[in-house]
């Protein structure tokens, strides 16, 4: 558990500091954050044309109000956390590769959810929006990435029972 | 109840219990803030006395009022401005982490009742505190600027150190520590022993 707890607590703060690093955020963190909002949109204006984006930024062109996906609405914080205690707990190496990229696409379609229900949240109501947007998500958001995190344990135990761990 | 089902139950109970936390926590959130804003408002009159006049509870938010004020865009002295900047913060952007841990904590039986609830409360509400001073030292340093920087009496430190603990503070603590929290006090309950089992198979992996 010490072992565990100490390498996922550098892993984490690593790539936290890596993704503040300036050149990385402009180069990476940026451009992922335009995608989500072009996803956001993509996945929105089949049933409802009004929406426009722009940037990390999305609209609605009738009432002007806009959502800016900013750093922590993004999903690349809880994926970090993911990817550290993924990192710091023993397996073999694909296993921990294949949770990476189940649980990042876990995360990432819960923080479309997130990201989609904000937007008309805020067209409703915006201290609901608020309140959902600075404490509710934030929490559901994490709880995902424990449930990730808990399945992949569950299906390392299988394989260590069945023995038939890849090497 | 088998081990497969612990965790559905396990998650089911905790989006049920989510509600009458967040519920019991914003009702009683005014007086969760309360220590935290006490402590911040003697640490940073006692730390930076040539920047910081005091730290107020206003509801749910700390107000940092400070010796400066704005005059024609310029931050100036309160005394040339004639009044003084404060800067508000909302206690609950960290302290949303007490409901969380309420949820994933009663959630998983025989992890210790109240007692243990009563530690974890402990744990969590330094972290709070600590959140709660990187906040106030990244808004009074985007606030004030060259005066905060260039106190002679108080150690400040880097822009660069005061922006990733307050990105962490606000970030990662609050959604993180209670789930660390919770695995910690939970760690020989039947929902997680079944992976420590899995930890301990660790030597048969191969790396």
């Amino acid at each position: 558990m010490v072992r565990f707890v100490t390498i996922f607590l550098l892993v984490l703060i690593g790539l936290f500091t890596l993704e503040m690093v300036e050149p990385v955020h402009q180069s990476v963190v940026v451009p992922f954050t335009n995608m989500l909002a072009w996803l956001s949109a993509a996945l929105i204006t089949p049933f409802d044309d009004s929406v426009i984006f722009y940037g990390k930024i999305l609209q609605d062109a009738g009432s002007g109000f806009a959502v800016s996906i900013e750093s922590g609405c993004n999903g690349v914080e809880a994926t970090i956390v993911l990817v550290a205690a993924v990192v710091a707990f023993p397996a073999p190496w694909r296993s921990r590769v294949m949770a990476i990229v189940i649980g990042f696409l876990a995360v990432q379609v819960m923080n479309l959810g997130r990201i989609i229900s904000l937007y008309y949240l805020g067209q409703w109501n915006f201290e609901v929006f608020t309140w959902v947007h600075l404490y509710l998500w934030p929490v559901l958001i994490m709880l995902d990435v424990l449930i990730v995190f808990m399945l992949y344990l569950r299906y390392l135990s299988n394989q260590a029972i069945d023995g038939d761990l890849p090497a | 109840m088998t081990e497969q089902s612990e965790l559905p139950r396990f998650v089911g109970m905790v989006l049920v219990l989510l509600i009458p936390s967040f519920v019991l926590w914003m009702l009683i959130s005014p007086w969760l803030a309360g220590p935290a804003v006490w402590v911040c408002d003697a640490l940073f009159t006692l730390w930076m006395p040539e920047v910081v006049d005091s730290v107020q509870l206003r509801g749910t938010q700390a107000l940092v009022m400070t010796l400066y004020g704005e005059l024609d865009g310029a931050v100036v002295t309160a005394a040339q401005a004639g009044s003084q900047m404060g800067f508000p913060v909302d206690v609950r952007l960290l302290s949303y982490s007490i409901p969380f841990y309420a949820a994933l904590h009663f959630s998983t039986p025989q992890s210790g009742g109240f007692s243990s609830f009563g530690w974890g409360l402990w744990v969590l509400y330094p972290l709070i505190i600590l959140g709660l001073v990187c906040v106030c030292l990244k808004n009074l340093m985007m606030g004030l600027g060259v005066p905060f920087f260039a106190q002679s009496a108080a150690f400040v430190p880097s822009g660069h150190a005061i922006g990733l603990v307050y990105q962490l503070s606000i970030l990662i603590v609050p959604p993180l520590a209670p789930i660390l929290l919770w695995a910690w006090q939970a760690r020989e309950t039947p929902l997680l022993k079944q992976f420590s089992r899995t930890s301990s198979t660790g030597p048969k992996i191969p790396e």
